[in-house]
């Protein structure tokens, strides 16, 4: 009896031992959305004081790693595997991290593919800055400056130094922030920063209003800011190319429970938010951070002839070819065909030769046919597609064009028929010419 | 009056033309003949292409080279058996001729495969 039973038990493991790999889920080009998200802190109160937040992550399946900035037993890589898909940096004042991690690390992580949320605060650290100005975002130099705007700030009990103000200069995108408009402002206290101009990944998410500036609010100001109106960015974004994707806070307080909980009248109108944007703002914009929106993935390029269905290995000159992309969009759960009436693909040698709008079934098919130039040589078909919010998608395809073989050409044209013609009647005045040239005695 | 001169001076000089032109010998006369059906030919192709346009380009080439090469033969072939060239007194008509046939099959040889 015994004996039967222990084969059932090891089938049983074995069985389970199969289903491992769906437990440990994580990013992958299949199922890009994070799992695994360290979150180093300053403090660990900050976990009950924006518990609001941690919160709704873990609810959507996320599996948060708290940690203190300066834990000795900090590690995000393995063996060359890393740990994490994700990192939150919610420690604005360390100025080294505990562990093997530094500003390299922070940067080979993002390097690799991963995303990163990064909230700063006044006085923020040398570290932190530093790895907010390789993505591309400066924050004020003053460390104590804050945004103050005396015209854009949420009206409270005390009326205070206008630090906690009411933002609502969106950046356009639904992808982003999701489709739901954002009604109630965000609060945000905390230091603007700047984007590098020379950075083209960076992009403002809110921004200050055109009244604001940045400056030390305790002291008098005696020096004109240097960061002025609506060139403060509050919160930013960076889509790198390799689909990585950062957020970079001036504001801690930003994701606080405080903040989320607060009800928000901006200075100078009379309608009073019974809770702030800021729930809202931050879990929309966390849901981009960690791919379980906007990220796209383009599967079976596939080209052929017209009437065809195989593949060639190479077009001659003026075929008629129809090339299809099949292009789905990420959800969070699966992927869903995506919509859209911009997708373009090239028919490129050096430049493109052919630029030609996809069109779509709706079902995430993207098709067109066109005619192959009347060039010979080594094209590709390239799919670039970037837009904001979106991953981007660079797919090229090579094929090489050949021109006609010499028995390809026309042959016994119509129009050339007078010159046929004339070559023979040259031969038959020859012949005739030659009798009576030769008999004419 | 002037014009009536001009179309007498005309006149004569075609009719003397034409009286010396009847003393050339008859085998020469063919020739011309010949040289002006292939030129007659050529310039019928040449206004045609001029209609229809120059696609066929590489066809209307010969056509219009097969002609003018036959002309240009011809002639040659004239120059070598008209008696009155000096310069050609040793070369026999029988071996100019043989030359012009020679000539003649390399060019419509050449017309053949150019024609399309």
């Amino acid at each position: 009896m015994a004996g039967r039973k222990f084969p059932t038990v090891l089938l049983l493991i074995l069985n389970l031992l199969s289903f491992l790999p769906f437990l440990t889920i994580s990013f992958s080009p299949d199922h890009p959305t994070d799992r695994r998200i360290l979150v180093l802190l300053d403090d660990l109160a900050l976990k009950s004081s924006h518990s609001i937040f941690f919160t709704s992550l873990q609810s959507r399946g996320f599996d948060l790693d708290f940690k203190l900035a300066d834990d000795p037993s900090i590690a995000v890589k393995r063996y060359g595997q890393y740990l994490y898909d994700g990192l939150i940096l919610f420690s604005p004042s360390t100025d080294r991290f505990g562990g093997s991690l530094d500003l390299e690390g922070v940067l080979d992580f993002v390097d690799s593919g991963h995303d990163l949320i990064l909230a700063a605060e006044t006085s923020a650290s040398d570290l932190i800055r530093s790895v907010a100005a390789e993505c591309g975002v400066d924050f004020d130099e003053d460390p104590s400056a804050m945004v103050i705007d005396h015209t854009g700030y949420a009206v409270s009990q005390i009326e205070g130094d206008h630090t906690l103000i009411a933002a609502d200069d969106f950046v356009q995108s639904d992808v982003i922030l999701g489709s739901t408009k954002i009604e109630a402002p965000v609060l945000f206290k905390g230091t603007g920063h700047s984007l590098n101009p020379d950075n083209s990944l960076v992009l403002k998410i809110l921004s200050a209003s055109s009244s604001a500036y940045s400056a030390n609010p305790a002291s008098k100001l005696s020096n004109p800011p240097l960061l002025t109106g609506s060139a403060i960015s509050l919160v930013s974004v960076v889509q790198a190319r390799n689909n990585a994707r950062i957020i970079i806070s001036g504001s801690l307080d930003l994701f606080s429970n405080r903040l989320f909980r607060s009800g928000v009248q901006k200075a100078g109108s009379s309608y009073k938010y019974e809770k702030s944007g800021n729930e809202q703002f931050v879990t929309e914009l966390s849901k981009w951070v960690f791919h379980e929106r906007g990220h796209l993935k383009a599967v079976n390029l596939k080209h052929n002839m017209v009437g065809g269905t195989d593949e060639p290995s190479m077009y001659r000159i003026n075929d008629d070819l129809e090339f299809s992309v099949e292009i789905y969009e990420w959800t969070g759960s699966s992927w869903v065909p995506y919509v859209a009436n911009d997708v373009q693909v090239q028919f490129y040698m050096m430049s493109p030769y052919v630029l030609k709008t996809l069109s779509t079934n709706e079902k995430g098919l993207y098709h067109t046919s066109f005619k192959v130039p009347d060039v010979y040589g080594v094209f590709q078909f390239k799919v670039e597609y970037q837009r904001l919010g979106y991953t981007g998608l660079s797919l090229s395809k090579q094929i090489p064009v050949r021109p006609f073989r010499h028995n390809e050409y026309e042959r016994f044209i119509t129009t050339a028929f007078p010159y046929y013609g004339a070559s023979f009647s040259m031969m038959a005045g020859f012949f005739i010419f030659s009798i009576v040239y030769l008999y004419n005695k | 009056m002037g014009r009536s001169t001009t179309s007498k001076d005309a006149q004569a000089l075609f009719h003397s033309l034409h009286s010396a032109y009847a003393s050339t010998p008859t085998n020469l006369k063919i020739i011309d003949l010949y040289v002006m059906f292939a030129v007659v030919t050529a310039v019928i192709q040449v206004v045609y292409m001029a209609i229809v346009g120059s696609f066929p380009f590489n066809s209307f080439l010969s056509g219009v080279l097969s002609c003018v090469g036959t002309a240009v033969l011809a002639v040659c072939l004239r120059i070598q058996v008209n008696k009155e060239n000096k310069e050609f007194k040793d070369l026999p008509p029988e071996r100019a001729f043989a030359d012009f046939v020679l000539c003649n099959l390399v060019l419509h040889l050449v017309i053949m495969n150019f024609l399309g």
